[in-house]
């Protein structure tokens, strides 16, 4: 486990991009934090380092962006998510080992994740400050 | 009576053509690539090498379920737009059964088992007996211990585990079961061939649909009704600051 303290967003999207040089390309990540934590800017950082420069944003309405980079990205929101039947029909399940998959909102399909995955939770400690604990990765 | 059937309903995708119960030909991938990029140049290849036009097939099979999501609707969606400007009948497979079928000569039961996450399968049972297939289940999404213990009642037979979930439902008996045998990678996963057999017998009993008439076949977790837990204390926590809100 590993514990970071960003003060800024762009700092968040760092540290990720250093977390993407890391992937094999098959990882699921689970991303855990409130409204506002910053989870869509640590999946951009993601983004960008594995290459991809298109602009990433939050998959509320899609439930799931796909994007081609050194490994394809599959960026989830599971926000709008509640039962088994909600989470198939998404085609969830048909993207596992395919490529990397960021998971946000991951707390509203606890029981479905894989037991093998990166837990990254973000807190807020100020309107500029989060602490990004790393739970199943490589060392950054 | 020439027969295109595909499968797409897991891992593997596959294409077959039946002419006559003769199997003229059958492309079978396994591969983690998407199938709505190989099925088509599968189904090109086939009938290219086997030198046959589409207009001259009779019957267009497909395995409609269950299955993954994405896997069932790009094989119902492909026989779909393949029969409807051709005005060709449409044969309507369970995954599950067109596997018993991949394996008739065999006598026994055949497990048919597709991992539906979570500890559960979909599953049926099929009573295989000198080149005779009779149903024992229907199709139906069941726990792998709720199996385990139904095939504990037919300790008489031999029970062959076929499926993307054989694997899974022969290492969770661990053994307890010992009439109970994985089948060779060759038979393991649905293949068109077989979805081609079960798709025959349906054209002999009159029992084909039309374009129109398809469509995928879901089977629903008998849990489905149960809301995730994490999201339920999401609301809850909604709930308690709605409240204090409005104090």
């Amino acid at each position: 486990m590993q514990k970071h303290i960003t003060t800024s967003e762009a700092q968040t999207e760092r540290l990720a991009e250093k977390l993407a040089l890391t992937l094999q390309g098959d990882e699921v990540l689970a991303l855990h934090g409130g409204l506002g934590a910053g989870k869509t800017a640590f999946t951009r950082g993601l983004a960008r380092g594995l290459g991809i420069d298109d602009g990433v944003s939050s998959p509320t309405f899609a439930l799931v962006h796909e994007y081609d980079g050194k490994f394809t990205l599959y960026h989830f929101d599971m926000y709008r998510i509640g039962s088994y039947d909600d989470l198939y029909s998404t085609g969830f399940f048909d993207y596992e080992g395919c490529g990397v998959m960021v998971i946000e909102w991951s707390e509203n399909i606890e029981a479905f994740l894989p037991e093998k995955r990166i837990n990254i939770y973000i807190e807020r400690i100020s309107d500029n400050e989060r602490e990004i604990t790393i739970e199943g990765a490589k060392p950054i | 009576m020439k027969i295109l059937a595909i499968d797409t309903t897991a891992s593997p995708v596959s294409a077959a053509l039946l002419n006559d119960g003769f199997l003229l030909g059958e492309f079978f991938l396994n591969t983690k690539t998407t199938h709505s990029q190989t099925l088509m140049p599968l189904v090109d290849s086939l009938l290219k090498t086997t030198d046959t036009d589409i207009k001259d097939i009779d019957v267009f099979a497909v395995n409609a379920g269950p299955g993954s999501f994405t896997g069932v609707r790009i094989g119902v969606a492909s026989v779909k737009g393949m029969t409807m400007p051709l005005d060709k009948p449409c044969a309507s497979i369970s995954t599950l059964e067109s596997m018993a079928y991949s394996m008739p000569y065999t006598d026994g039961i055949v497990c048919a088992v597709m991992d539906a996450r979570c500890s559960q399968v979909y599953n049926a049972l099929f009573m295989l007996d000198n080149g005779t297939i009779e149903r024992i289940t229907e199709d139906r999404a069941i726990s792998i211990s709720e199996l385990e213990n139904e095939l504990s009642y037919y300790e008489e037979s031999s029970i062959y585990l076929v499926g993307d979930g054989a694997l899974l439902c022969y290492q969770s008996f661990e053994g307890r079961l010992p009439n109970v045998q994985l089948t060779p990678m060759n038979i393991r996963y649905q293949h068109a061939y077989g979805t081609a057999m079960a798709a025959q017998k349906l054209a002999e009993s009159g029992k084909l649909i039309t374009s129109d008439e398809l469509m995928p076949v879901y089977l629903r977790l008998p849990q489905a009704e149960r809301e995730l837990k994490a999201k339920q204390q999401k609301e809850q926590n909604d709930q308690n600051e709605q409240n204090a809100d409005n104090k």
